[in-house]
């Protein structure tokens, strides 16, 4: 048997430099990854923000509460009221305290509330704020376009009811 | 890196006959890289599907404190911006008729009446809206005002005053209602398609 000669022709592709920019990819994901909240995992519903100017001022990310105003599926007919906070502890302590929780509301991160229930919450995190002695926890109203102004009106005179008279409303760039 | 590892540190290799070529001794450190690549291709697309890059973006507000007294407000100092419930929006000036704008002529409207010599720094801008206008017009209105404050406290400042914004935002008051009725009638869904027509 004549031994049958392979001609090799050798591609000769030197990987370094697409390994180098791969680890430098890496790196710049690993450091910007930011991991989604328990709240933001539970919420089930879009909100489509309205649009305003570009401003530089920026949702703060700690010690921030957040009452959400939305529809509660793609049909955007039910409204409900929706409230987390970002301090897990303080959170978790105004689950206990407040009264009128169902089982279900506490053991949620994302809570889903109406008007009534939503008054007793932000009062227990004026109380819990007050008592803690910072009073530095910031409100977001974070709500839908196509919503009746009342709702937020509502939540606006809930919060000015317990001295927050300072809150932001949560808004996209206007493109 | 493949190419380059069967190439580069392969053990010692002898061709043919050689006895005449000078045989180097090589000691091959093969290290075979593909799986550290795949790793690495796993853990980057895993990063760039979990990352979020901005946060989002707020419109600061601020509400008065709860007050039992109602405060006593000059007629000739007010501006008041209607809105209603069909999302038109209104303002009148003084105690007259109203007057139908659209929503990007107020920031030049606003600037107008705040810098009306008689005023200056002392309007009170009163937006009042119905609870069924949609969010989003609110927030556009506001959003116009606070430009307009960006140009009013520039030409405030060419006159050294110190801009003071006086705002509020509310529900319609009956007045405010009745008003809108006589001044304003909307208009029956027919009615206005035929008069689109005409």
């Amino acid at each position: 048997m004549a031994k049958v000669k392979k001609n090799r022709v050798g591609f000769v592709i030197d990987m370094t430099p697409l390994v180098d920019i791969t680890f430098l990819l890496l790196t710049f994901f690993m450091f910007t990854a930011k991991f989604k909240s328990d709240a933001e995992n539970e919420q089930k519903f879009i909100i489509e923000r309205p649009k305003v100017t570009a401003d530089t001022s920026k949702l703060p990310e700690i010690d921030i509460a957040t009452i959400k105003i939305a529809f509660t599926d793609s049909t955007r007919v039910d409204t409900s009221y929706y409230f987390s906070m970002s301090n897990q502890e303080s959170f978790a302590s105004l689950k206990n305290t407040t009264d009128g929780l169902t089982k279900e509301q506490k053991e949620s991160a994302l809570i889903q509330s109406d008007l009534l229930t939503l008054e007793k919450i932000v009062r227990e995190v004026y109380r819990i704020d007050f008592a803690t002695g910072a009073l530095d926890t910031k409100f977001a109203i974070d709500a839908d376009k196509d919503l009746p102004f009342d709702w937020v009106n509502n939540a606006m005179e809930v919060l000015r009811k317990n001295n927050y008279t300072t809150f932001n409303y949560v808004t996209d760039k206007k493109q | 890196m493949a190419g380059g590892g069967s190439l580069g540190g392969g053990g010692k290799t002898k061709r043919g006959k050689s006895s005449n070529r000078k045989t180097k001794k090589r000691v091959g450190f093969f290290i075979d890289m593909t799986p550290l690549v795949d790793i690495t291709f796993l853990l980057l697309t895993f990063f760039m599907f979990t990352t979020t890059m901005a946060t989002p973006q707020i419109m600061k507000m601020a509400v008065p404190p709860e007050r039992d007294v109602e405060v006593q407000v000059q007629e000739s100092k007010l501006f008041t911006i209607l809105v209603d419930e069909f999302e038109r929006v209104f303002w009148y000036p003084r105690n007259d008729e109203l007057v139908e704008i659209e929503v990007n002529e107020i920031k030049k409207l606003a600037e107008e009446q705040n810098l009306r010599p008689e005023v200056k720094n002392e309007l009170i801008t009163s937006l009042k809206v119905s609870p069924d206008a949609s969010y989003g017009l609110i927030v556009r209105i506001l959003d116009e005002l606070s430009i307009a404050e960006g140009n009013i406290t520039k030409e405030l400042i060419k006159d050294g005053l110190v801009r003071e914004r006086k705002f509020s935002l509310t529900k319609l008051s009956e007045l405010d209602i009745q008003k809108l009725a006589e001044e304003a009638p909307a208009m029956d869904k027919n009615e206005e398609e035929v008069e689109k027509e005409n």
